[in-house]
């Protein structure tokens, strides 16, 4: 016959071998396969042709029928592999759609309402259950387990700075330390705290302040430096009291522990896929603490009003930042989650202009002592 | 039929250069699309190595589709979601209530790491998705037409590769090849060519021998220690750098010979036997070279990026207005290719060869009853392994 050329077919129902001739009928628009195993000549229309992609051996095709069936994909079991280079520019030149990808009825369906119920199921997790829940067991947890994890996360952190002992990066000054106390005094004079408070000052120049579980409040030496006076910094720590009493480093970490294998789950193995979960917590982690930050904000108002302190100075201390804002990537860590400053300063602004007779939170005396709370 | 026509050799085809363009293209794919592409990136880097593998000429075939492993990652994300965002919670939660006030540094570390097990809640899943995978890759590896497969049993093996871990881990080791032997012939004599089923002969004792040089080298690390010990720094230390050298290559020994002992004790449908004689040797080398290959490229391609970002980038950088932006983003993504290259070129260059080498030392005898042997049904491949997709385990394969 003209054109023929060897072949090996596999019938798709047993493992046998069956030597082949194999020739194209041009005017049927068929591929024939006879050979003496087979009952009769197969007749294979070039038209539902398809080869295996990807394949490591491009000096041989493997072809399959494109046929329904319940497999995997809508293909005929039976296999024949060629080798002849001219049969196989042949059939390349006759065959459009030998590199298609069928897929079975009803694949865009099934993906459609798979794919929202996934993204429903994860969304679900990550803002409804995991916040509720951490919200719960928030509460449930025993106050002095709390103060307990609070010291190690602190103690993380300073050793996260750079501390080679604990301790080493406290500062301890005793006259610094009393205009600290005074400010917390008059802060939280008459009011009805939870949680006792263990405000400390670490000798380091980020302009930074956190609140850890348990009542633990962190401020860094660059926060007393930078911030512009006694009332700003008595504005940040009243904000930190507010996460304090709201326990929202507790629910934070709790939140955190149920999401953050989740998110890595989702993205995978991707390479980036460090930087791309981590964008991912800190996003989560945004539309999270946005909330918290308006109620630490509305919290801190409240403690100033009462206490008699000028919510001016927060209004400064804020315009500071969003003056940062507008430089770009050098984002103070402190309020990279946090509503914008601009926002923030007019709220305080607001709130000043309504607040009555208001005195200073420090002497000069005692602020310079604070600032100098490091040595 | 003589004795030689009954035996077929396999052998791999697969050459470097396209392997890295497939994965080199299909990694930048993944990355673009933020993870998405991974699940047809690596059927199609499985087509590639599928069809590189033949026995007596005919190619083997991958035919699973990355639209079936993303289905079935959903359906996974779905169950995964609920169970490890709730059951790590909790966890956490016991974890603290058991948190006493660290008096130390080291205790408030040992605290936070505490914590860390938590993660112990994923390990039964992860053995629940490794057995599943390998049904599914089973199920979708055809050769001759003809499909292999597994049966179900993703729980069976959970349990009974926990209890074995437990056992070695338990043991120091001493019955690492009790564990190696029994979950083999768990997979073993749950899977099948066709009609024809796969049976794990041989006992477990007799993978002692395999240990030796793995046992030689921890018997030198315990020797240098006991050097150390009795204040001898010198003789110390150069027994634990050997030993340690030396427990590395024994190891991958132990890996070899096992699959050796392992291979030519199984049976497939009744009297079809394996031969395998990987060499360790061959491969410590092929991955060293492998290894100095790839560190070589990937050195000349950072300090290529060194280069540009000093000359072009930086200045770019200093410059006033959106310049940086540019710049930073210009130079995270030339990072990232590189490292996409990196990976890249460890599967062609390391992994590939590691795997042409093992495939083309094993052979098959008794092979003319594979004609024998008939189609076995369609499998749907159950969450086509979006478990082990979504907790990440089966590595680039």
């Amino acid at each position: 016959m003209q054109g023929s050329v060897a072949g090996t077919y596999f019938d798709g129902q047993s493992a046998g071998r069956h030597p082949v001739e194999v020739t194209i009928d041009e005017a049927a628009g068929d591929l024939i396969l006879s050979g003496a195993s087979l009952d009769a000549p197969q007749r294979w229309p070039l038209a539902r042709l398809r080869a295996q992609g990807d394949h490591a051996r491009r000096d041989a095709l493997t072809l399959s029928l494109h046929a329904p069936s319940d497999d995997e994909s809508p293909r005929d079991p039976a296999r024949l592999t060629l080798s002849d280079p001219r049969m196989i520019t042949r059939i390349r030149a006759r065959c459009p759609d030998l590199d298609r990808s069928d897929l079975h009825r009803g694949t865009t369906r099934k993906l459609l309402t798979r794919g929202v119920a996934a993204l429903a199921a994860v969304a679900l997790i990550l803002f409804v259950i995991l916040p509720r829940m951490a919200d719960t067991l928030a509460t449930l947890i025993p106050v002095e387990r709390e103060a307990a994890f609070g010291k190690a996360v602190t103690a993380q952190i300073e050793r996260a700075l750079g501390a080679a002992r604990l301790g080493d990066l406290t500062c301890e000054d005793p006259a610094g330390r009393a205009a600290l106390d005074a400010m917390i005094a008059r802060l939280t004079g008459g009011q009805d705290l939870q949680y006792e408070l263990k405000v400390k000052v670490l000798d380091h120049d980020m302009l930074n302040a956190f609140a850890a579980p348990g009542g633990q409040v962190v401020v860094m030496r660059g926060l007393l430096e930078k911030s512009g006076g006694p009332d700003a910094v008595a504005a940040v720590l009243a904000h930190e009291i507010g996460h304090v009493e709201r326990r929202d480093a507790t629910r934070h970490a709790l939140r955190a522990a149920g999401s953050a294998g989740l998110l890595s789950m989702l993205l995978g193995d991707v390479t980036g896929g460090t930087i791309a979960v981590f964008l991912g917590e800190r996003l989560m982690q945004a539309s999270y603490t946005r909330e918290a930050e308006a109620e630490a904000d509305a919290f801190a108002l409240k403690m100033l009003n009462e206490a008699g302190i000028d919510s001016a100075a927060m209004a400064g201390f804020f315009d500071e930042l969003a003056k940062d804002e507008g430089k770009g990537p050098q984002l103070p860590a402190y309020f990279a989650t946090h509503p914008a400053s601009a926002d923030r300063a007019s709220a305080a602004r607001d709130n000043a202009r309504a607040q009555g007779t208001t005195r200073p939170v420090l002497s000069k005396a005692q602020w310079t002592a604070l600032k100098g709370i490091c040595g | 039929m003589s004795e030689d026509n009954q035996i077929i050799n396999a052998r791999y085809q697969g050459q470097r250069g396209p392997l890295f363009g497939l994965a080199f293209v299909t990694a930048l794919l993944t990355m673009l699309s933020l993870g998405i592409y991974r699940f047809w990136g690596k059927t199609r880097i499985r087509r590639y190595i599928w069809s590189s593998v033949d026995g007596g000429g005919d190619a083997f075939e991958y035919t699973g589709s990355g639209l079936e492993k993303f289905l079935g990652f959903l359906v996974a994300i779905v169950i995964l979601a609920v169970y490890l965002g709730v059951v790590q919670m909790i966890l956490f939660y016991f974890g603290l209530t058991l948190f006493a006030e660290p008096t130390s540094a080291e205790m408030a570390l040992a605290q936070m790491a505490g914590l860390y097990v938590t993660f112990l809640a994923i390990v039964p899943l992860i053995f629940f998705a490794q057995y599943r995978a390998r049904r599914y890759k089973l199920a979708r590896t055809r050769w001759r037409g003809v499909r292999f497969g597994a049966e179900k049993g993703a729980w069976g093996y959970a349990l009974r590769a926990m209890g074995h871990w437990l056992l070695t881990i338990v043991t120091l080791g001493i019955l690492l090849p009790r564990q190696t032997f029994w979950l083999e012939k768990y997979k073993t004599d749950r899977s099948w060519y066709g009609d024809g089923r796969f049976v794990q002969e041989g006992r477990w004792g007799a993978l002692y021998p395999a240990m030796t040089h793995l046992l030689i080298g921890v018997g030198l690390i315990l020797a240098g220690a006991l050097a150390l010990a009795l204040q001898s720094p010198f003789i110390g230390g150069a027994l634990s750098v050997v030993g340690y050298v030396w427990a590395m290559v024994g190891f991958i020994s132990y890996r070899v010979r096992a699959f050796i002992y392992l291979t030519e004790h199984k049976l497939l449908d009744g009297d079809i036997r394996f031969e395998a004689r990987p060499e360790t040797r061959k491969i410590i080398g092929l991955v060293i070279v492998g290894s100095l290959v790839v560190s070589l490229i990937m050195g000349l391609a950072f300090a290529a990026l060194a280069a540009l970002a000093s000359m072009v980038v930086g200045p770019a950088m200093m410059a006033p207005g959106p310049g940086h932006i540019v710049g930073l983003v210009l130079m995270a993504g030339l990072y990232l290719g590189a490292l996409l290259m990196g990976g890249a070129l460890s599967l062609a260059w390391i992994t590939q060869p590691v795997i042409a080498h093992v495939i083309s030392s094993i052979r098959v005898r008794g092979a003319d009853r594979l004609a024998d042997i008939r189609q076995r049904a369609y499998d749907t491949g159950a969450d086509a392994e979006g478990f082990a997709d979504a907790l990440d385990v089966g590595g680039a394969i």
